[in-house]
């Protein structure tokens, strides 16, 4: 009993004395100020206009980023050999894909969601598309420690509430899915993104590719605020029952076992 | 603009608006079928949810149709959920038939069987055409 008071009265005294760690209130701690400067887009965010139907596949207009999206400024070679594909594929039929990859996911069916921090600025999706928008200062890594990945390297900075972002090294995007733009590894994508309302984030992509474009190429980016959700859900690819009989994606039977709940 | 670019557009045009893991173009659009039947096993599933669908045929016989739909992130959205279809169920579904045959199809439109609608459209872009 006499033991357990004195433990009491140490923690007491603790509690009295204890201070907290320099920086750690809320008025002097800069990394809280670091936060209180950067914009809020908390929330689930849609492309406009790519809000898919029950099935899955049809939208108000062509995501931009899609091969045969129109306006897309290809040079004479990309055009050469798209025609030279359709000649043999003339339904551009394609391999599945396990996600949408850069830069269709900026502009894609799937909803977004932009975690702002001092250091980075993280953009991903529901299929798990996800982007590092390093925002500390840093560059792209040297040109011996960078390769091309199906998401890219990206650097950005704060223009006010703009945020502008560079991305390199970005693997031609029709490879991870095949109905995305022919872009090359060598273009180099720059976008400026706002929240211009609490609903609402507007800004554009240009891309740089003189390998398969005939000029620059400037696309419109703009998100609505999601109203349909109240999370972002990911789920793992354990179902599909899309089949190929040498001419046609069909779709498999069930198997025996229950596919899901419920 | 070089004549080989505007060739290269009128494929391109007609298959604007189709993106999914897979292309649509496994399934005939242009010949819509209306389905009423009773609901075997609802597959709230990725990449894709199905509906799998008993059917009478026109000899009056029992066929299970394979009714693919959006993933359930979309589906959710839509305000469709794991529950919304249970076994038994009575629904009316439209579909766009398989190309090459067969009891399957993509899901255009579904209601109960006293004709609601079940889940909502989506909302349209400012100046497309729904």
């Amino acid at each position: 009993m006499m033991r357990g008071a004195v433990f009491s009265a140490a923690l007491v005294s603790c509690a009295c004395t204890q201070q907290a760690p320099p920086g750690n209130s809320r008025v002097d701690n800069p990394r809280v100020e670091q936060f209180a400067r950067l914009p809020n887009w908390s929330g689930i965010w849609l492309a406009e206009g790519l809000e898919p139907g029950v099935d899955g596949f049809s939208m108000s207009r062509p995501p931009a980023f899609l091969v045969q999206a129109p306006g897309i400024p290809w040079n004479e070679s990309t055009v050469a050999r798209l025609q030279a594909e359709l000649a043999t594929n003339p339904e551009l039929q394609v391999k599945p894909a396990a996600g949408w990859g850069y830069p269709l996911m900026m502009d894609g069916a799937p909803p977004l969601q932009f975690v702002i921090t001092p250091e980075e600025t993280l953009i991903f999706n529901t299929y798990r598309d996800l982007r590092h928008i390093y925002t500390d200062g840093r560059a792209h890594p040297p040109e011996g420690d960078l390769w091309a990945t199906t998401w890219g390297d990206s650097v950005g900075h704060w223009d006010g509430d703009t945020l502008v972002i560079d991305t390199v090294a970005v693997r031609e995007p029709n490879k991870y899915f095949g109905v995305s733009a022919w872009l090359s590894d060598q273009a180099h994508y720059t976008e400026r993104l706002r929240m211009v309302a609490p609903d609402r984030i507007e800004g554009e992509m240009t891309v740089v590719d003189p390998a398969t474009l005939s000029r620059d190429w400037v696309v419109k980016l703009n998100y609505k605020r999601a109203d349909g959700f109240d999370r972002l859900i990911h789920d793992a690819y354990d179902n599909d029952r899309t089949g190929f009989d040498g001419d046609f994606y069909t779709i498999k039977p069930p198997s025996a076992e229950p596919a899901a709940a419920p | 603009m070089s004549r080989a670019f505007l060739i290269l557009l009128a494929p391109f045009a007609v298959l604007g608006t189709a993106l999914a893991h897979h292309s649509p173009v496994m399934f005939d659009q242009s010949q819509p079928v209306t389905l009423t039947g009773t609901v075997r096993e609802f597959q709230w599933t990725n990449p894709h949810s199905y509906i799998q669908l008993v059917v009478k045929n026109a000899h009056g016989q029992d066929e299970e149709w394979n009714v693919e739909m959006a993933a359930p992130t979309y589906l959710y959205n839509l305000g469709w959920r794991p529950g919304t279809l249970k076994s038994g169920d009575a629904v009316i579904v439209t579909v766009a038939p398989l190309k090459k045959g067969g009891n399957g199809g993509l899901l255009l439109k579904a209601t109960t069987a006293d004709g609601k609608p079940i889940g909502r459209t989506p909302s349209v872009a400012p100046g497309a055409t729904p």
